[in-house]
């Protein structure tokens, strides 16, 4: 029997084989990233109740004989450019994936169960699903906490919103991109194979509080903004096409 | 995320994950849905939240189920709750969490022989390195080939 498509979800993906500082925070379809500091300061004064610092790096492949703290979580820059999430097209960055790290005022990691500061090199297993590969470039965004903050839940989650505010320049960048200049093209649909075994995937993801949690339906793939977090579903299952859940729809928040 | 760095799942990991891709790409499945829940912390809830999963995998018709988590400890009540719920339904189920040797399982259900445990360090700690203790599509694999012969073992009427 022939497969029902239900729609389609095109991810295109623009790849960065050059990361570097420069005058501005800057993407090119010709695979050339730079990143300026200058605009730290103000988005720091916006978070300034519970976020003291902030320093942006950029670490090269191979690179990572270096002190981390430990690392809240791995993202990807995408952005929806047609449709909502789980249709149209998305547009994602490949070749280099945002890395923020926590830590407080006196050194307190920001982790809840385990802390993987330490040497990079020895602290994050390349090329796993969720990490970096052998020759990704990792933006280390790291967050200094006013005191105990780092432990506080809308704290953390305001250091999530600053990062995904960050990130925000480089999307609406991504956006605007022409679609025929993507280095690779992917094509999901969400599909009824009729007469073959009917399988459900379930997922059980932690929502406990602060540093344990998982948000889901942010506006923009793997973001913050609009999501909203399985403890304000009362962890209820709630069910995603597989579309949607590939489209960034979960974004790990710890 | 999970509970500890090495198992916990990274927002680059769900957006690439090899669960979705796989599952997908085999021509024999018709991949329904991901279903998610949270694992709260009162334990009630969590046989609440546990069970009403399998309620809507009970309500779809599935032909087999496949229930994973990046966590373990308290949330493998959980966990193994929904495991033991479906399998009590007479649903097939195989499952993908992170044992080890520190993380076997704190609850028991006779259903949990299809759970594969995706431990990649050596000595089966939680190492806290990140992305260390993930599975990987060689996991989910093997996930995928103990739910087939589940789903074969019940059309045939195998016990």
């Amino acid at each position: 029997m022939a497969d029902i498509e239900l729609r389609r979800l095109v991810i295109k993906a623009f790849h960065m084989t050059d990361v570097e500082m420069g005058d501005e925070n800057k993407i090119t379809t010709d695979g050339k990233m730079t990143i300026n500091n200058d605009c730290l300061p103000a988005l720091l004064d916006k978070y300034k109740e519970v976020i003291e610092k902030i320093d942006v790096e950029i670490i090269r492949p191979g690179d990572h004989d270096r002190f981390t703290n430990t690392i809240m979580d791995i993202i990807p820059i995408s952005v929806k450019v047609l449709g909502k999430c789980g249709e149209g097209i998305t547009h994602t960055i490949t070749g280099v994936y945002v890395m923020p790290t926590g830590v407080d005022v006196d050194g307190e990691q920001a982790h809840e169960f385990g802390s993987s500061e330490g040497n990079l090199k020895d602290m994050l297993y390349l090329n796993r699903a969720g990490t970096p590969g052998d020759d990704d470039f990792i933006i280390s965004f790291n967050i200094t906490f006013k005191k105990g903050m780092g432990q506080e839940r809308y704290a953390v989650i305001d250091a999530y919103r600053m990062v995904e505010e960050w990130m925000n320049m480089f999307r609406e960048q991504l956006r605007a991109f022409s679609g025929s200049k993507c280095t690779e093209k992917h094509e999901y649909y969400d599909r009824i194979r009729e007469g073959q075994k009917k399988v459900l995937v379930i997922k059980e993801m932690i929502a406990h509080g602060a540093m344990l949690d998982t948000w889901i339906f942010p506006d923009q793939p793997s973001g913050v903004e609009g999501g909203k977090s399985l403890i304000d579903y009362g962890s209820m299952p709630v069910m995603l096409t597989p579309n949607e859940f590939r489209d960034g729809a979960i974004k790990a928040m710890n | 995320m999970g509970v500890g760095p090495s198992t916990k799942e990274t927002s680059l990991h769900h957006f690439r994950d090899p669960l979705i891709e796989i599952l997908e790409n085999d021509p024999g499945i018709d991949l329904m849905g991901v279903l998610v829940f949270g694992s709260p912390e009162g334990n009630a809830e969590k046989i609440r939240c546990s069970r009403t999963a399998a309620v809507v995998a009970e309500c779809a018709r599935p032909d087999g189920v496949i229930v994973e988590t990046d966590g373990w400890g308290n949330l493998d009540v959980d966990f193994v709750n929904c495991v033991n719920e479906i399998g009590e339904r007479g649903i097939p189920v195989a499952g993908l969490n992170w044992s080890g040797t520190a993380g076997k399982f704190v609850v028991e259900s006779p259903y949990l022989d299809n759970v594969v445990d995706f431990n990649k360090n050596p000595e089966g700690i939680e190492s806290n390195i990140v992305g260390e203790n993930n599975y990987t599509e060689e996991d989910v694999r093997e996930c995928l080939k103990r739910l087939k012969i589940a789903m074969a073992k019940k059309e045939r009427g195998i016990k």
